[in-house]
């Protein structure tokens, strides 16, 4: 009876927890889907720029929409800082993994989340960045600094192709891990373009633009995939407690059987005592 | 003059949505001023002043580097930071511009200076911007 009653005690602290995580989570996720509204009219107003200038200079090129002959790759993948969000890590990295199972070397990484540079830096591959502690509060200058480090490499010719892994925001429920490739960029052809002066030339506003854009493009990814942890995270600590409820209820029912099953056994004992002084 | 629709746009948000009379941007060839019915145009900006006409006062703001596209329908100012000089932190400016001097002083790595150096001439523009209050 003992037992059951600390039982009881220690599966309510547990719920006691999952259930103020869970809250956390939610008022988390909801500033990250505002967050995440925020940062998309730059975002979109930058993509839009970059496909115009594409559009309306059939000559152009720059180095950033080469395609060459894909020998190293750069993944950029984005995971958690912590766990306890279900399957929301494992399922991005097995993603990640899956990529480059054809290819004859492991692609170079910059891990983003301290689930990320764990998981890779464990397995042998070459880590060329890595940031942890960056998505709850994603600045424009730390998504600089990563998105410099890629086009650097990608522009000196280390790496030809880069990708990048992150987990879209479905809805609040769904979650899914996504591949995206972010260099060499893949600009629409726009129909209504209209003639636009530019100065000094298109390529230096398309240079311009490059760097700011595939900043923009980590940071909106960072803050969905920030979101989409704390939506994780919150479904799995909701049936957590859920959980916990069950257990809580089967509990008491058998402390309760036991209580009962102790009183009759006294009172039968205390009867028959009696009945035996007779 | 006849106003014309104007939209500042940061990644943190969208940081002014309205209609000014004329606006001037430092682009990297030189200041540039925008009046209603200017031809489509777009250019990339620099670290520098913007200064826009609000009701025939001019507003001044410090923006670091960005693009400005002007269209029919609108003009479309795109700028990794911008803040009106009102708003400015000059303390916080001055912290910064010291901090950025030290740091090209000590002279670590070539790309550590350049960094240092932005930031510097970032620090500096909005000491400068601020005297517009």
């Amino acid at each position: 009876m003992k037992d059951i009653k600390r039982r009881i005690k220690s599966v309510g602290s547990t719920r006691q927890i999952t259930k103020a995580m869970e809250l956390v989570a939610s008022s988390k996720l909801r500033k990250a889907k505002q967050r995440a509204e925020q940062g998309r009219p730059y975002f979109y107003e930058l993509y839009r720029s970059m496909c115009e200038i594409a559009s309306a200079n059939t000559d152009f090129s720059t180095v950033y929409t080469q395609k060459r002959d894909v020998k190293n790759r750069l993944f950029i993948v984005i995971a958690g800082d912590r766990g306890l969000a279900g399957g929301y890590n494992s399922n991005l990295l097995k993603l990640a993994a899956a990529a480059h199972a054809g290819d004859a070397d492991k692609p170079k990484i910059i891990a983003i989340g301290k689930k990320s540079i764990e998981y890779f830096s464990k397995r042998g591959y070459e880590l060329v960045g890595s940031f942890a502690d960056v998505a709850e509060d994603i600045k424009q200058s730390t998504a600089q600094d990563i998105a410099n480090i890629a086009l650097e490499m990608f522009k000196k010719g280390e790496v030809d192709d880069v990708q990048l892994f992150y987990t879209t925001f479905v809805s609040s429920l769904t979650q899914e891990p996504q591949q995206m490739a972010v260099l060499p960029m893949k600009t629409q052809k726009l129909d209504n373009y209209g003639t636009m002066c530019y100065d000094p030339s298109p390529e230096a506003v398309f240079d311009r633009i490059v760097p700011r854009f595939t900043a923009s493009l980590l940071q909106c990814a960072i803050v969905e995939a920030y979101a989409s942890e704390q939506g994780a995270r919150r479904t799995a600590m909701e049936s957590a407690t859920d959980n916990a409820d069950t257990m809580i209820a089967d509990l008491s029912l058998l402390y309760n059987r036991a209580r009962q099953a102790s009183i009759t056994q006294e009172l039968t004992e205390i009867v028959s005592g009696a009945n035996a002084l007779e | 003059m006849t106003p014309f629709k104007l939209e500042i746009i940061t990644p943190e948000k969208k940081f002014f949505d309205g209609e000014t009379e004329q606006i001037i941007v430092r682009t990297t060839v030189g200041d540039v001023g925008i009046l209603n019915g200017h031809e489509p145009y777009c250019a990339a900006l620099g670290i520098g002043q913007m200064r826009v006409m609000i009701d025939g006062k001019f507003r001044h703001a410090a923006t670091s580097g960005g693009i400005i596209k002007v269209n029919r329908e609108k003009t479309v100012v795109l700028v990794d930071s911008c803040e009106w000089a009102d708003e400015i932190d000059v303390t916080r400016a001055e912290a910064a511009k010291d901090r950025a001097e030290a740091r090209i002083k000590k002279g670590e790595s070539d790309r550590q200076i350049r960094m240092a150096e932005a930031k510097l001439k970032r620090a500096l523009n909005r000491i400068d911007t601020a005297r517009y209050k």
